[in-house]
């Protein structure tokens, strides 16, 4: 081992910087497997006993509230939460006096219907939901994006929508009543829930059209039975429906990023299969580098076994650091010190677990391809060949 | 002073080596048949090509014959496979070479050591060892240097002293003086022949240097692969005392 570690030294630099573009390879690998986890993480937050229930041709498509009563008479469904995307721009202004913007998802809801079928939504001072349910102007937002924004409880928060508009182009004004939090690492703790009463009076267009409706089952492994019941009942309607898990809903969005999720996997890949490439023919060279000191080792009486666990168990060893430098750092940065690079558009951005293991298979094939031709060679050369490489 | 015994320490009978090299046969020794008595001190001359390196490096098992038998140490190396011979050659034998040869990373002490570490010894043992054998070769205050801390002539002691620390039978030296000025030349082969005078280790060095084979007891003269002259000196020449 002694040997194995002074040979890495050999060439410190070489060595250093060998290591380093297998950890930036790991690293970006890492980064790239975060990212389309993140524009998936909506499928990983559904709850299997939630049903949602959306206009059957499109998301752009309103369906009335009127619906709600039909749909509560549905056989096992025990809450019916209508929301609707506001799509707001949060504009802030920062220390010099200008102004920013900042998206986040806001929905308006009825917001006690909404945790009462949504329990990973936890507002953990009972004080702050009775103030949330009793200002009608009231909303609660997500800690990861009050502490992004700097939004505490008390502060008044203006919104400008992309969609709705209220007469007179007035902004929207709410009460920040409560912070919410939530226990499950995979749920969206970026959004701002508001009162659906307070958004469909001041609203100038649209009354009585909502987006979806969030449905809870007594019984979620009759949701076939239930999404089908459902979207019967409005059939040849002016709005008919389509149900569906929540599971299903959320896949939607990561289907419409379908072509970019591909563009970025086969970008990165290729950034990532080069850098290691390079890392690897950087080995390869070091190792033919050692030949005359292969001779020289099996000239004392070294066996041809331990030149090639030498030479392999140095690419091992110089990938292996490789993969704690680059996957280490990614998974302190986007899991313990959870650094967030675009916080409005991932609401989540951790490094998926298995990524680790993806991280570590990667080094692993590197240090053996890169490490099994030269210890190959290195094995079946004589001595006497070795003793004479220059 | 130790003289050779009658005991042949190394037998060639018949022995032959060619190589091939693009499809064409190359004879390097040609038949070659030879006693070399233990506690020996043999120079091994010749022109270049000759066949003095390969029947040095078919003597330490580096390489095996193509024909004929060679038994060294009471061995026949022909029945001998690749990890036998590697762990012979770790007991018995021991290479002194023109480029030193020793691992750039390891400093004279590991350089020293790395041998004894394919021996079941503790490691105070080995360190025993290692400065018995520094201090032989007169460098026990440059055991934590290395290589290019120190001079070729002292690089060349170091790797005498690597050759002597599993305390083999025979040294096996190609051109030890090669890469030398004549004054660290001249230190080696007085350790070199302190060495078979003192210790009593059988000695084959491939020279070309007259000078250096003046120091032995049989010089063997190799033309073309073929043992052309056996000649036992009668006249060596006078070499300071052996070091401390």
């Amino acid at each position: 081992m002694r040997l194995l570690f002074l040979a890495l030294l050999r060439k410190p630099l070489r060595t250093f910087l060998t290591i380093f573009s297998i950890a930036v390879a790991l690293f970006l690998y890492c980064f790239l497997e975060s990212v389309l986890d993140a524009f998936s993480v909506g499928v990983n937050m559904a709850n299997a006993s939630r049903l949602v229930v959306q206009h059957k041709e499109s998301l752009a498509f309103q369906i009335p509230i009127s619906y709600r009563s039909s749909i509560e008479q549905c056989e096992g469904v025990n809450a019916v939460v209508p929301m609707v995307w506001f799509g707001g721009l949060y504009t802030p202004k920062d220390q010099t006096g200008e102004t920013r913007e900042e998206f986040f998802a806001q929905f308006a809801c009825e917001l006690d219907e909404y945790m009462s079928i949504v329990p990973e939504v936890v507002i953990r001072d009972p004080e702050q939901k009775k103030a949330l349910l009793a200002d009608q102007a009231g909303c609660v937002v997500g800690d990861k994006t009050a502490e992004r924004l700097g939004i505490k409880v008390g502060d008044r928060v203006v919104l400008r929508s992309q969609i709705w508009s209220q007469p007179g182009s007035k902004p929207w004004e709410f009460n920040v009543r409560a912070i919410y939090t939530s226990d499950n690492q995979a749920f969206d703790r970026t959004m701002m829930l508001f009162h659906y009463k307070y958004f469909d009076e001041k609203r100038e267009f649209g009354k009585g059209m909502i987006g979806i409706f969030v449905l809870g089952m007594k019984d979620p492994s009759r949701f076939h039975e239930i999404a089908t019941a459902i979207d019967r009942r409005f059939e040849n309607s002016p709005f008919e429906t389509r149900t569906v898990t929540e599971k299903a809903f959320n896949m939607q969005f990561v289907a419409m990023m379908g072509n970019l999720q591909l563009l970025l996997r086969s970008i990165g890949s290729a950034i990532v299969l080069t850098m290691l490439l390079v890392a690897a023919n950087t080995m390869m060279m070091s190792a033919r580098d050692q030949t005359r000191e292969m001779g020289i080792l099996k000239s004392i009486g070294f066996t041809d076994g331990f030149v090639f666990r030498l030479l392999i168990g140095e690419a091992l060893v110089i990938a292996g650091m490789g993969f704690l430098i680059g996957a280490g750092t990614a998974f302190a940065a986007f899991n313990l010190a959870e650094i967030n690079p675009k916080p409005d558009f991932f609401p989540i951005f951790r490094m998926p677990p298995e990524s680790l293991l993806g991280a570590a298979g990667i080094a692993l094939v590197t240090g053996v391809l890169s490490g099994l031709v030269p210890a190959f060679v290195g094995m079946r050369m004589k001595a006497t060949e070795a003793l004479r490489s220059v | 002073m130790a003289e050779p015994t009658s005991e042949p320490i190394i037998q060639l009978r018949d022995t032959t080596k060619i190589y091939y090299k693009g499809g064409e046969e190359i004879l390097t020794l040609d038949h070659v048949s030879l006693d070399i008595m233990e506690g020996d001190f043999v120079a091994l001359m010749g022109p270049s090509g000759s066949g003095k390196t390969t029947l040095l490096n078919l003597i330490g098992g580096l390489d095996s014959p193509t024909g004929g038998q060679l038994v060294v140490c009471g061995q026949d190396l022909g029945e001998l496979s690749p990890r036998e011979l590697a762990q012979w050659r770790a007991n018995h034998v021991s290479f002194i070479f023109q480029s030193f040869n020793l691992l750039p990373v390891l400093t004279a002490f590991q350089n020293v050591e790395l041998p004894l570490t394919l021996l079941p010894l503790s490691r105070a043992e080995r360190r025993q060892h290692v400065e018995t054998a520094l201090k032989i070769v007169g460098l026990a205050e440059r055991m934590h240097h290395r290589p290019d801390e120190l001079s070729g002539g002292q690089e060349q002691r170091v790797a005498i002293a690597r050759a002597l620390a599993c305390d083999p039978k025979l040294l096996l030296a190609d051109e030890p003086t090669g890469d030398l000025d004549a004054h660290s030349a001249q230190e080696v082969m007085n350790l070199l022949t302190s060495l078979n005078q003192e210790h009593g280790k059988t000695i084959i060095v491939v020279t070309h240097d007259p000078k250096v084979a003046g120091c032995a007891r049989r010089q063997l003269h190799l033309e073309k692969g073929v043992l052309a002259l056996d000649k036992r000196s009668t006249d060596r020449h006078p070499v300071a005392g052996p070091r401390a």
